[in-house]
């Protein structure tokens, strides 16, 4: 398993040499050990491509496209709702179910949360008629199919009574018919992106805050609480913003000639970046690797593993840049939709000056034809965003509650009576050293319930909610361009995936610091 | 332990010379284990440097050296529980290389008894000193079942045998570790710290045992901190530090008269 | 409660464990659980008003006139089998019995059921007295029946209370027995039953109300024009008789199971139980229910000849290879079968043939793994001639057309095909699982980045894509000449995706085994395969039981899904089937609700049973 590199020749060596070149390859450990490995990958490889031959063959002997070119085609599709109703192209209909998705997706994670975190609570509560009210939810609705439960509310909320021009409970405020829930909505204004200017600065002012009042604790040991002042230095601009924003919207003209530059930059200049970066990258990483390898003396000692490494950064880098020159719609497309992006956000930023970054609206009840429905002005979810809602809220809710109750739980005994022993109040014991121990815990199996959460969204097909599978499948289903469809899927419910868990990863980083 | 010690197999006469407490010439017997400028690396750091040393048949070598010494690593190199990178290592004439052949010989040759003990703890003691006889040596079940239970009596837990090592003391399962190691009749045993983490009053039937293999004429090569067994059993004493042979000498020698000033300092550390 | 609310404790940590509470009289229980503080009162106020307008609320939507409960009650059958035909009905009943017998006799060999004390059944009896009697209350009854229900839960209670008192005299604390404030601490000790008793006396209880109880006689007659019966009365005889026997199959399998556990050797047992366990849900599915037509031409022409040359061949080829004395030349002849395999299997020809080649070679490379003395090749030979015939005859089978006239393209539905989908993703899934995780824990950089791809993607897309890509797609990626039904691919979709999630459990189990393990494993000389197969995988997939359990459910879970891509599952007929029925318009709310009530049972059970396994092996261990 050996594969000395001798940076200073030495003598010893070669018996050494000598007597390894004598072991059969049959039978040298390190050889089988390749050998397979690489037979392994050749064989899942020669699958896939065969496989895919067979694609290949059965599509073109049946005469099935699959361009990806719907997207930009015409559909003649009508979306339940979203961003965008009556979707002219493909890839906007598929746009406005990746919108839906993740609306359902955050509002389902946020208030799966809350509610999570109020189960849990209620499980370990004293109070014996709250504990057995939590654990009879938690038991009945982790044990009944996500799927169930979504058909269940869907079908009972469509007995709901017809939407009438006077549908209660609060006409005016809040409805509640078989059409879905109408209420009061917030929604951004054309000032908000000026206004969202501000409050990044004001981040950016709190961070100093933050570390002076830390600094002042740490000095001089008052209580500070750097906190609070954070989050009040950012209230403050918030607020202040309201008022000032306008003074930001130059900077649309700023976004426009980046715009411009992208637009103007030849498709050489993305390929060179990103071939030096992949170069770049790999060669520090190896650099690193050797030197981290390299003993005091300058003796470099690699195992077969170690080699495997180095080669396989090098080779993936190399690929990269092959894929980089050959491939070059990359790198248009790169640099158009980089252009595209600052017009947009050019755009925002192209408003009169009084323009309110927020503003709020009661829903409403009109009478087009025959029968009245609701009109835009309200929030209104629809029957199909109901039942999934409540469906993956009410589901999610029964598993983080348990993480929740196990996390706390997990929290040694000990902890609190040392931590009582030393004179702290017991809100103190709570705060600094029951809750960052649990949550440390409850953190990791609660991101992978987010995962679940967003991927269980796609349950929404079943009760005609339109996000991106259901979408989907109306799009093949026109199109005929169904291998198309779910590679884009996967691609966007794999980048999902990925953001989730690099920003539990982040925290889970964070909290580990914290332990230190 | 009385049957243990009642059954000493004093076959060959060094290992009476042994016993009766004498420096043994063995001189004459043949090379076990040779190290030729073993070198071996973590990353960028140098754990075996240049350790050359040679034991010879029923030669009981005890190996000591302060924490991070290189101790285990020497000795888990001789049966490839870790890969040297550099020199030789000849066991009983089969050279230590990539070739699988070799390696499973010499596995199967050299017997190893851990500081943890590694137990197998989801199989009965009985199992676990007969797995290996059955699946590795090929032995059939009935042989291997009579050498366990004649093994463990050897090592004086032969009541113990339908238990579970979870419910053995620490020296008890030390105990059947050392008979699971001599169930494939190796003819090197390696100990890594078999009694560190035993309690001190466990400690002496563990080494009680080891003391009856010495004499019974087995190649050792201990690595222990009980200066007590090293000056009583001991043919030689190899002092480690930094990767390093640093002395090696007679116990009598070693302890009256250490050449280096290294070897001084750790025994007045630990005397 | 005004005096309570002078107790003003300190602030209410609702986030300390909560202490195990001794036994109390039910007063001071009450004291010290509902009303310890002002908080606590308001809490325990606040969550009975709400636990009481949800009783209410779900009482009055369940016992509306208008709810349609005939509509489940008639389409029972169609729900567990969808349209089995009637007269072959009997093979259902055979393979329930099947299934039945075995978990008899499992039941008695591995020791189920534990004991619990009788004034605990006696108190949980007074208890569901109680809870249905506020229930009755809640619920919108008829006065009449009212007072029926009110009759009955006091029955229950009385019965409760009577087998409380009665142990508690057998016990001999009499004198305390009479004392109600210390009644509950007093009876602990007294007799016990096992909770195997109490499930028998539940289902004999259950079995008897078939024949005594009312409950109706509701079936669907499939005339020219379809329509419904509804009969007073008792269910049919069709129904009651076949449980009824069904209850005596399985308690009489137990005591058989109970005098077999005593004479025969426990691991052989277990072990002939745990195979027999393996076998049932192919041999049930493709001999019994499906009832293949066999064509003797063909299986005594084709099957025979290919099983004999592969018996012969395979044979004589692993008693070499599992010769000690065999060394590297065998492993290079298994590598060399495998390749052939790999080979055939992109050739086109009979798929037996393909198959057979492929488990030929994955049984030469574990050769060297269990080589060893006449014994242990002879059992390694008569391993693969067990491994081959049963696969052969079952590959035979499948492609042997059914006598059962079924319309469709499978020939069972509903529940069934529910747990036949759950059953058939497990057995594929957990060995698959495994390969994954033993992959991504390899030393083998090329295997851990395989597997790693491999369970992160899946393990990132949602399973109705990977679902709609198989039963849409998988045609697409065939070879011509070879077919796989919809329901094939599904169940492959299924296990892929489940298989991913296993690997993840088994990951975890392999990582809690410390590295000493695996040393001591190599100083004995162990080979990788040996060791992994002895040492690591026993200890790894014993720590891996409660999470893999747990996945176990989920599997049991996402079946529903097999509704979504229109397959008859359990849930797409109580959907989409019965509610179209013209006597049954709209009856979705209702079948659904059952329909849940059937997951909850299964999953609830599993989850219980998970967490006895936990607490066994938890004190097994230490
Ligand atoms: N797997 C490993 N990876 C990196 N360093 C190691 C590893 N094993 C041992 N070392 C280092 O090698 C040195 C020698 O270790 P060891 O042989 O265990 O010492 P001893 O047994 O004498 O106490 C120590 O400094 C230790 O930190
Ligand atoms: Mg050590």
């Amino acid at each position: 398993m050996t594969q000395p590199t001798h940076s200073s020749s030495t003598g010893s060596s070669n018996t050494h040499a000598a007597v390894s070149a004598r072991v059969p390859l049959w039978r040298d450990v390190v050889v089988l050990k390749w050998v397979t490995q690489v037979a392994l990958l050749a064989v899942v490889l020669g699958t896939m491509w065969f496989l895919a031959s067979q694609a290949g063959d059965n599509l073109r002997a049946r005469n099935i496209n699959t361009d990806f070119d719907f997207i930009e085609r015409p559909v003649d599709i009508q979306l339940g709702e979203g961003i965008d109703t009556h979707p002219d192209t493909g890839g906007r209909a598929l746009w406005t179910g990746m919108v839906n998705t993740l609306r359902l997706s955050i509002a389902g994670i946020a208030v799966a949360t809350v509610l999570g975190v109020i189960v849990g609570l209620a499980r370990l509560s004293d109070n014996w008629l709250v504990s057995r009210l939590a654990s009879t939810w938690v038991e009945v609705l982790r044990n009944v199919p996500l799927l169930v439960q979504m058909i269940f509310y869907f079908s009972v909320l469509t007995t709901l009574p017809r939407v009438g021009l006077d549908t209660g409970p609060i006409n005016g405020w809040l409805h509640i018919s078989n059409k879905g829930i109408s209420m009061p909505r917030v929604f951004i204004a054309d000032g908000f992106y000026q206004w969202l200017v501000v409050v990044l600065i004001g981040a950016v002012a709190a961070r100093f805050v933050h570390r002076r009042r830390t600094r002042i604790h740490d000095e001089t040991g008052a209580n500070t609480s750097p906190m609070l002042w954070a989050i009040g230095t950012v209230a403050l601009f918030g607020l202040v913003g309201l008022f000032v924003h306008p003074a930001f919207s130059w900077l649309g003209g700023v976004f426009g000639a980046v715009a411009e530059l992208l637009d103007s930059l030849p498709v050489i200049v993305p390929q060179v970046v990103l071939a030096a970066a992949a170069i770049g990258l790999a060669a520090r990483w190896i650099l690193r690797f050797l030197a981290a390898h390299r003993s005091a003396r300058g003796h470099l000692a690699l195992t077969d593993d170690d080699w495997f490494r180095v080669i396989f950064t090098a080779a993936a880098s190399l690929a990269i840049v092959f894929l980089v020159v050959r491939w070059t719609g990359l790198s248009s497309w790169i640099l158009n939709s980089g252009r595209d992006l600052f017009h947009v956000i050019e755009a925002k930023f192209d408003v009169d000056g009084a323009a309110r970054p927020f503003d709020a609206m009661r829903p409403d009840i009109v009478q087009k034809g025959k029968f009245p429905n609701y009109g835009v002005n309200g929030l209104t979810l629809s029957l199909g965003f109901a039942a999934v809602f409540f469906g993956v809220v009410f589901y999610t809710s029964a598993f983080i509650g348990e993480n929740v109750r196990g996390g706390i739980l997990a929290v040694p005994k000990g902890q609190t009576e040392a931590a009582l022993a030393v004179g702290l109040t017991r809100g103190q014991v709570i705060r600094r050293v029951v809750l960052p121990q649990a949550f440390r815990i409850i953190l990791p199996p609660t991101g992978n319930q987010y995962l679940n959460l967003t991927k269980n969204t796609s349950l929404a097909i079943a009760v005609g909610y339109s996000e991106i599978v259901q979408v989907g499948t109306t799009v093949f289903n026109q199109t005929g361009r169904t291998l198309p469809v779910v590679a884009i899927w996967m691609l966007f419910y794999l980048s999902c995936s990925l953001t989730i868990s690099v920003i539990v990863n982040w925290f889970n980083v964070r909290m580990q610091l914290v332990e230190r | 332990m009385n049957d243990a010690a009642s059954n000493p197999e004093t076959s060959s006469p060094a290992a009476a010379a042994a016993a009766s407490g004498q420096t043994r010439d063995l001189s004459g017997a043949r090379d076990m284990i040779v190290c030729e400028d073993v070198s071996k690396w973590y990353g960028d750091f140098q754990a075996l440097d240049k350790v050359s040393a040679t034991i010879k048949e029923q030669e009981v070598v005890v190996v000591l050296g302060p924490s991070g010494s290189g101790k285990s690593t020497w000795i888990r190199c001789i049966n490839r529980l870790e890969v040297h990178q550099e020199g030789r290592i000849v066991v009983d004439d089969v050279e230590l290389t990539n070739d699988m052949r070799n390696i499973e010989k010499v596995r199967s040759e050299v017997g190893m008894v851990f500081q943890q003990f590694n137990l197998f703890p989801h199989l009965t003691i009985r199992d676990n000193v007969t797995l290996a006889p059955i699946w590795v040596r090929k032995k059939p079940r009935a042989e291997a079942e009579e050498q366990a239970m004649a093994l463990l009596e050897r090592v004086g837990i032969p009541e113990q045998a339908d238990k579970y090592p979870g419910q053995l003391s620490g020296g008890q399962q030390q105990r059947v570790a050392i008979a699971r190691a001599l169930a494939m009749e190796p003819r090197i045993m390696l100990f890594d710290e078999p009694t560190s983490a035993l309690d001190p009053e466990m400690i002496k039937e563990v080494l009680d045992v080891m003391k009856t293999l010495a004499h019974s004429g087995m190649t050792m090569m201990v690595v222990t901190h009980e200066m007590g067994f090293a000056k009583e059993v001991a043919d030689r004493l190899i002092f480690m530090e930094d990767g390093q042979i640093v002395e090696q000498n007679t116990p009598d020698l070693f302890f009256s008269n250490p050449t280096e000033e290294r070897t001084k300092l750790f025994l007045s550390q630990i005397l | 409660m005004s005096e309570l609310s002078s107790t003003t404790g300190n602030l209410e940590v609702p986030y300390t464990p909560p202490p195990v509470t001794p036994k109390l009289p039910p007063r001071e229980w009450i004291r010290a659980n509902l009303f310890s503080s002002p908080f606590n009162s308001t809490l325990t106020v606040v969550s009975g008003l709400v636990i009481l307008g949800i009783l209410r609320g779900l009482l009055s939507f369940l016992f509306n006139p208008i709810r349609q409960w005939d509509a489940t009650a008639t389409n029972l059958r169609l729900l567990m089998t969808q349209a089995y035909p009637e007269e072959q009905y009997i093979r259902v009943w055979v393979s329930t019995a099947v299934i039945l017998i075995l978990s008899g006799l499992s039941l008695a060999v591995w020791r189920a059921g534990s004991a619990v004390p009788l004034s605990k059944v006696g108190r949980n009896l007074v208890a569901t007295g109680a809870t249905m009697a506020l229930l009755t209350l809640l619920a919108p009854f008829s006065a009449s029946a009212t007072v029926q229900w009110l009759i009955a839960s006091a029955v229950v209670a009385a019965g409760g209370e009577g087998i409380r008192r009665f142990s508690a005299i057998r016990s001999g604390s009499v004198g305390s027995a009479g004392s109600v404030g210390s009644g509950g601490s007093s009876g602990d000790d007294g007799r016990t039953v096992t909770t195997l008793t109490l499930l028998g006396v539940a289902l004999t209880g259950l079995v008897v109300s078939l024949w005594v109880v009312p409950y109706g006689h509701h079936s669907f007659i499939l005339d020219r024009t379809p329509r419904v019966m509804a009969e007073p009365g008792t269910v049919a005889m069709t129904t009651k008789l076949p449980w009824t026997v069904m209850l005596v199959i399985l308690v009489a399998a137990y005591f058989l199971g109970r005098s077999l556990r005593d004479r025969l050797p426990t691991n052989a047992t277990r072990a002939t139980l745990l195979v027999s366990w393996l076998l049932a849900p192919p041999v049930l599915l493709y001999l019994v229910l499906r009832d293949p037509s066999f064509d003797m031409g063909h299986v005594l022409g084709t099957d025979l000849p290919i099983f004999g040359a592969y018996a012969v061949g395979g044979a004589v080829l692993l008693s070499w290879l599992t010769r000690p004395t065999t060394g590297e030349v065998g492993r290079i002849v298994a590598a060399l079968v495998l390749i052939v395999g790999f080979c055939l299997f992109l050739q086109p020809m009979r798929m037996i043939v393909r198959i057979d080649m492929l488990m030929l070679a994955c049984f030469a490379l574990a050769a060297p793994t269990f080589a060893g003395g006449q014994r242990a090749r002879r059992r390694y030979v008569v391993g693969w001639l067990g491994v081959l015939g049963v696969s052969s005859w079952l590959i035979t089978a499948i492609n042997t057309p059914s006598t059962v006239d079924v319309p469709g393209d499978f020939f069972m539905g509903g529940l069934s095909l529910t747990l036949l989908v759950a059953i058939f993703t497990l057995v594929v899934s957990f060995p698959l699982g495994i390969l994954l995780a033993l992959a991504r824990t390899s030393t083998m950089p090329i295997f851990r980045l395989l597997a790693t791809w491999f369970i992160e993607f899946v393990r990132g897309v949602p399973l109705i894509t990977i679902l709609i890509f198989f039963s849409i797609m998988v045609p697409l990626f065939l070879p011509r000449g070879m077919h796989l039904s919809e329901l094939a691919a599904v169940v492959v979709g299924y296990s892929l995706f489940s298989a991913a999630y296993l690997a993840e459990n088994v990951r975890g189990g392999l990582q809690s085994i410390t590295r000493g393990q695996h040393e001591a494993a190599e100083a004995v000389g162990m080979t990788t395969g040996q060791k992994t197969v002895f040492i690591v995988l026993p200890q790894a997939l014993r720590a891996a039981i409660p999470p893999l359990v747990g996945q176990c459910i989920g599997v049991f879970k996402e079946t529903s899904l097999l509704a979504i891509i229109g397959l008859f599952d359990v849930l797409y007929i109580a959907r989409a089937v019965m509610p179209n029925q013209t006597e049954f318009m709209g009856s979705t709310r209702e079948n659904v609700l059952f329909v849940s009530l059937i997951y909850w049972i299964f999953a609830y059970q599993m989850s219980k049973a998970s967490q006895r396994i936990e607490k066994r092996t938890g004190l097994g261990e230490r």
